[in-house]
């Protein structure tokens, strides 16, 4: 829980510091990249964590390294199912009992430490090749706020049937840093220029974007009022989409996918 | 491949697919872990392709479904009237009555005796029961308006207070407005039997029936041989819809009232606690209950009765994307009156359930990352997309009517019905690679076993 609260309080304040400065959205897209970059390293360092206590056999720590792991990648959401989608569908195939976090998810957390050898070394090739990949690469403010909305969205569906890590039970966590990632775009990448333009969707936008960031604060996915969560997700995304023509951009439409 | 190669292929795909779309066996899948709201080993039986059969007397001689009925519909369709657990666990009228009819497979742990029953009053949907009631079968509502009282042992002489004592004592609802009662109460009217060629509306079997049920129709109408006031006919009045509007102590550990018959061969399992699955069982109780003697034949012939009685021409229709969206739009059409109406109220609970449906069907079609679908990633890609776009649309409809911009949400609503056109196109093009193709589905759902498997070995084997 500290740490948690270590980590968002150095995210707001280099958030802070970089909304002052930022100038433009391409600005903002350079400066999201850090933060990409960061949690790919953070992922990346806690699948080789995972991989060390699977050789040891310690599965205590080999859960919680899944979990860390897991983290980095959940607060990346907004650009790996959208920039990325082949090593989404490596890194978090689903329903697959062969590779990715959730084959090794399944067998892991019921103590099935021995069956998660392979996928675990193929999860930090994957992870190694994306971070490697996401160093060089060069984001777009449009792909970006269709990647930040999109996962709005995805927060926002329905999780009374378990979230998207129901057998480590640390779905909850998945949305906290979804919506860190959500947080992370939003403010450094479009508020700066959207303040300017309209300051009262800005100010809206910030708004929800807090809300729901409370709302996901629990220890447990059954304790989430699912009602709000759905609901603050959905108007999230919609007033991001409502944006998009005053930072003229896009908003994401059927005929942009072919 | 050249052209005239893929077309040929594609045809002989297409044949696969259909003769797949025959064979492939539907079957339950219960929750596996213990995240969710429900426990583990919960069963909805939620995400069947074949449906049961739903049609509206409105709607019978080329009529029209009634506002009234439309919106009931919704409502029944909508976890927004419940309250508490109910609600967070995504529940409404219609998961025990699925298409109005039952849900035979219904299963929560805790709360159920056996598949198809479930406790009405219990302690995790409604905290003030005190404690749970006997499990009970949620009964089909088939024909409802015919079969006053309601309720297993008939203590509500209305639907009203069925409908009132469901929402607000059995699934911790609020107390729900005039609006809300009249409107499931007229949709609840509206469900109609379902037609069967061997049944005439005298409630005598038509000539479309084998022998075996014309003696049983024989049988059932025929005196009991130890008390010649009775018969089987004697609470189940052939000319009434097989109903006599009273309870009986039948020896089943109560009063209850007298089911009807008409299209009960899918209504199982049977009595008030579903504790017979099938028609001989329950011939063989009253048989032994009542002491009536009846030889091996006997029995025989009254199942084959109960078998005509209780069937129907098309009990079962696939579910398709076409079916779910044309409910869709029914749902959302609820909109052209509660907007000019600038009923808050209602436009709130239409969002939630016409967004909720769009969203169910949207994962229908498997992202990128679901490596058991091989073909279609831009046409799936395409019709999730589409459904993102309808969903906010949709989200924008309720902003604005809660901001009191009603204006405004008429004319979001009128751009979310093309959207919505659109949306459906999109779907449909996308459907052969969808959970709606059952080789697809089971190819998806083969993968979950497998990875509920390697979890710990609870999958439900397919």
């Amino acid at each position: 829980m500290s740490r948690l609260i270590c980590c968002v309080g150095a995210l707001a304040f280099a958030l802070l510091a970089t909304s002052a400065n930022a100038q433009s959205m391409s600005e903002g897209a350079k400066a999201y990249k850090p933060f990409v970059v960061e949690h790919a390293g953070k992922a990346l360092a806690g699948a080789k964590k995972l991989q060390a206590a699977v050789k040891a056999k310690d599965v205590k720590a080999a859960q919680d390294a899944w979990i860390e792991s897991r983290r980095g990648w959940e607060a990346m959401e907004t650009v790996t199912a959208e920039l990325f989608p082949e090593f989404d569908e490596a890194v978090d195939t689903w329903p697959d009992a062969k590779q990715g976090y959730h084959a090794i998810e399944a067998a892991l957390f019921a103590g099935k430490i021995d069956e998660v050898a392979k996928p675990t070394d193929r999860l930090v090739a994957d992870i190694a090749r994306f971070e490697k990949k996401v160093k060089g690469y060069r984001f777009t403010p449009q792909k970006l706020l269709d990647g930040t909305s999109k996962l709005a969205f995805e927060v926002g569906e329905s999780k009374s049937k378990g979230g998207e890590s129901p057998y480590a039970k640390t779905s909850h966590i998945d949305m906290q840093e979804n919506v860190e990632g959500i947080e992370a775009a939003w403010k450094l990448v479009f508020a700066p220029t959207l303040e300017k333009r309209d300051a009262e969707l800005a100010k809206t936008i910030h708004d929800k974007i807090e809300a729901l960031e409370e709302l996901v604060k629990v220890n447990d996915i059954k304790d989430l009022d699912q009602k709000k969560v759905h609901v603050g997700g959905e108007e999230l995304a919609a007033l991001m989409q409502q944006a998009a023509p005053k930072l003229k951009l896009k908003t994401t439409k059927l005929e942009d996918e072919d | 491949m050249n052209g005239i190669a893929c077309k040929a292929f594609g045809i002989a795909l297409a044949a696969i697919a259909a003769a797949t779309f025959a064979v492939v066996p539907m079957q339950a899948r219960p929750i596996t872990h213990d995240e969710g709201v429900l426990p583990a080993g919960t069963e909805l039986n939620d995400d069947q392709l074949d449906r049961p059969t739903e049609l509206f007397y409105s709607e019978q001689n080329g009529g029209k479904r009634s506002y009234e009925s439309v919106l009931g519909d919704m409502l029944f369709a909508t976890p927004g009237i419940f309250g508490g657990m109910a609600r967070k666990a995504d529940l409404s009228c219609a998961t025990c009555h699925q298409q109005g009819h039952n849900n035979p497979k219904l299963f929560i742990p805790g709360l159920s005796g056996r598949p198809g029953t479930f406790s009405t009053a219990n302690g995790m949907f409604s905290p003030h029961s005190g404690g749970n009631s006997a499990p009970v079968t949620p009964p089909s509502l088939r024909g409802a308006v015919h079969l006053a009282p309601y309720a297993h042992d008939g203590r509500f002489a209305t639907l009203r207070d069925f409908i009132h004592n469901a929402v607000v004592n059995e699934f911790g609802g609020s107390e729900p407005s005039k609006q809300v009662v009249d409107a499931i109460e007229a949709y609840i009217k509206d469900i109609s039997f379902l037609p069967n060629d061997k049944l005439g509306a005298d409630g005598k079997l038509t000539g479309k029936n084998s022998e075996d049920a014309r003696r049983g129709e024989a049988i059932f109408r025929r005196p009991f041989r130890n008390d010649a006031s009775m018969s089987c006919a004697s609470c189940h009045h052939p000319d009434d819809f097989f109903v006599d509007h009273k309870v009986h102590d039948v020896g089943s550990g109560g009063s209850f009232k007298t089911p009807t018959l008409i299209n009960s061969k899918s209504a199982g399992p049977y009595f008030h606690d579903g504790r017979f699955d099938s028609f001989r069982q329950v011939v063989d109780y009253f048989d032994r209950h009542y002491d009536l003697g009846l030889t091996g034949q006997e029995r025989t012939d009254l199942v084959a009765y109960l078998d005509a009685v209780g069937d129907a021409d098309e009990p079962i229709t696939r579910n398709t994307v076409q079916a779910e969206l044309d409910e869709i739009a029914l749902f959302a059409s609820v909109l052209d009156t509660a907007i000019p109406q600038q009923n808050g109220e209602i436009i709130g609970l239409t969002v939630e359930t016409v967004g909720h449906e769009w969203r169910e069907l949207g994962e229908s079609f498997p992202p990128a990352k679901d490596p058991t679908v091989k073909g279609g990633l831009n046409e799936r890609r395409r019709a999730r997309n589409a459904v993102f776009d309808v969903v906010l649309t949709l989200r924008r409809i309720a902003m604005a009517s809660e901001a009191g911009k009603f204006d405004e949400a008429a004319r979001i609503y009128a751009g979310y019905r093309h959207d919505a056109a659109v949306a459906g196109q999109v779907l449909k093009a996308a459907e052969a690679y969808s959970l709606f193709n059952p080789a697809v589905r089971e190819e998806h759902f083969r993968a979950l076993d497998r990875l509920v498997d390697l979890a710990d070995g609870s999958s439900t084997k397919r």
